[in-house]
């Protein structure tokens, strides 16, 4: 996406000597719109992105798309539905930015739309598959025989987390990233809400304890 | 102060089955529920407890650390080509941001041009950006646009970067703005407010690093 693209009217335009001219692009050096969004802070790239700057919204894509890839791929257990999630994210976010109350807050709520966009597609393969394929089995890099090797509390408590029961494990993605209350991540999981708060409590125990350990 | 009665007093909360007994009565899920709803309102028999504020002081690094965590993992995936990016750009449906249709005259009786109000927000923004030392934020047209001589009020936010004079900026930006408007449209601008909404505290450099050379 070269030049800067301003006058979008341009199709709009269709007799010769129309007054709509190109002049911005000349003006503005690509280098210097391109670093202005870069800096600019969330709250502006969003309020640009509702109003129809679809730069402003390539900005926040580049800029959150990684950490939705590796909260979808936390939660799914495989990179490439990660990849789906992150461009129906994205796609989600775009049709639906200008209900976002709190435009300054749109990190998190790109994370909320992630986990919906997740767990359709758990619940989807809940639908097309036996329940032996729904359990994510730990990666090679997670297993608990390298917990020793990790080279960072990060490490370890991705580990650590990875390790957790499945059922653990969920409910407290659901409540650490997603911000889900105990009622909402009942549902999501199809689980009483007291179970719920036992799963988080034996989550909670286990990771502080592990947590402690790296001080 | 509520004393702290602590039958053994070595072993941490989360290594024990007690936790009532290491939290002066409380447990560990009742300082979680306190934390996510910001400490509101004040119980002092959490606040007060050495105890609880220590375990509060765990729950709170913990919710750090797992920030951290995903953020290492991003951070550590390995760049991609792009076309990940190109992908969404291509899905997008930009259409649903055109808004109204402004009308533009011409000699023909039977040629009927218009711009649409998306397109003119978007010529303020790169007007706005052309101004040094400002960003612009959100693009308002408030009137009837369709209607052509009905006078219609521009509202824009902008940021503006740390030192510099704002008034003289927000005067840059409205004329750079009118200028825009007057050479691209034929709106009647009733007057064009600018509210500045942040004052960014880093400066960008832009490629090639020409910022400044005058």
């Amino acid at each position: 996406m070269g030049g800067y693209d301003v006058v979008a009217c341009h199709d709009e335009f269709v007799t010769p000597g129309a007054t709509v001219s190109c002049e911005s692009r000349a003006t503005i050096p690509d280098g210097k719109s391109r670093a202005l969004l870069e800096y600019a802070d969330d709250h502006t790239l969003v309020d640009r992105a509702v109003d129809g700057d679809v730069r402003a919204f390539e900005v926040l894509v580049r800029r959150h798309g990684p950490l939705v890839r590796a909260y979808a791929t936390r939660i799914l257990g495989s990179s490439h539905d990660a990849d789906d999630v992150v461009q129906e994210t994205f796609i989600t976010a775009w049709a639906k930015l200008s209900t976002l109350e709190n435009p300054a807050m749109a990190k998190s709520w790109l994370m909320r739309i992630a986990n919906h966009k997740s767990i359709d597609r758990i619940r989807a393969r809940r639908n097309h598959s036996n329940l032996d394929d729904v359990d994510v089995p730990a990666s090679e890099d997670h297993s608990p025989t390298r917990l020793a090797e990790a080279r960072s509390r990060s490490e370890a408590l991705s580990q650590v987390l990875t390790a957790l029961p499945e059922d653990q494990r969920r409910c407290w993605e659901l409540k650490e990233f997603a911000d889900y209350s105990y009622v909402k991540i009942a549902e999501e999981l199809d689980l009483p809400v007291s179970t719920v708060r036992g799963l988080l409590a034996r989550a909670r125990k286990t990771l502080i304890r592990e947590m402690e350990v790296w001080r | 102060m509520t004393p702290s009665h602590t039958p053994d007093s070595t072993a941490p909360w989360f290594a024990a089955d007690d936790e009532p007994d290491h939290l002066d009565g409380h447990t560990i899920e009742e300082l979680s529920d306190y934390l996510d709803r910001g400490k509101e309102p004040a119980d002092p028999s959490v606040d007060e407890s050495a105890a609880c504020r220590i375990a509060l002081a765990s729950l709170e690094r913990l919710h750090g650390a797992m920030g951290s965590m995903v953020q290492e993992e991003a951070d550590r995936a390995p760049a991609r080509d792009d076309s990940w990016v190109t992908t969404i750009l291509d899905g997008i449906v930009r259409d649903s941001r055109s808004g109204r249709d402004i009308p533009i005259s011409h000699p023909a009786p039977t040629a009927r041009l218009s711009v649409t109000e998306g397109a003119v927000r978007g010529l303020l923004r790169a007007a706005g950006d052309s101004v040094d030392n400002i960003i612009v934020g959100r693009c308002r047209l408030d009137g009837d646009v369709t209607t052509p001589g009905v006078p219609v009020t521009v509202t824009v936010d902008a940021n503006v970067y740390r030192g510099e004079n704002i008034p003289t900026l927000a005067d840059n930006l409205r004329s750079a703005l009118l200028d825009a408007l007057h050479s691209h449209t034929e709106l009647t601008i009733a007057g064009i407010d600018v509210t500045i909404r942040d004052i960014f505290l880093i400066k960008p450099e832009p490629e090639g690093g020409v910022q400044n050379h005058d």
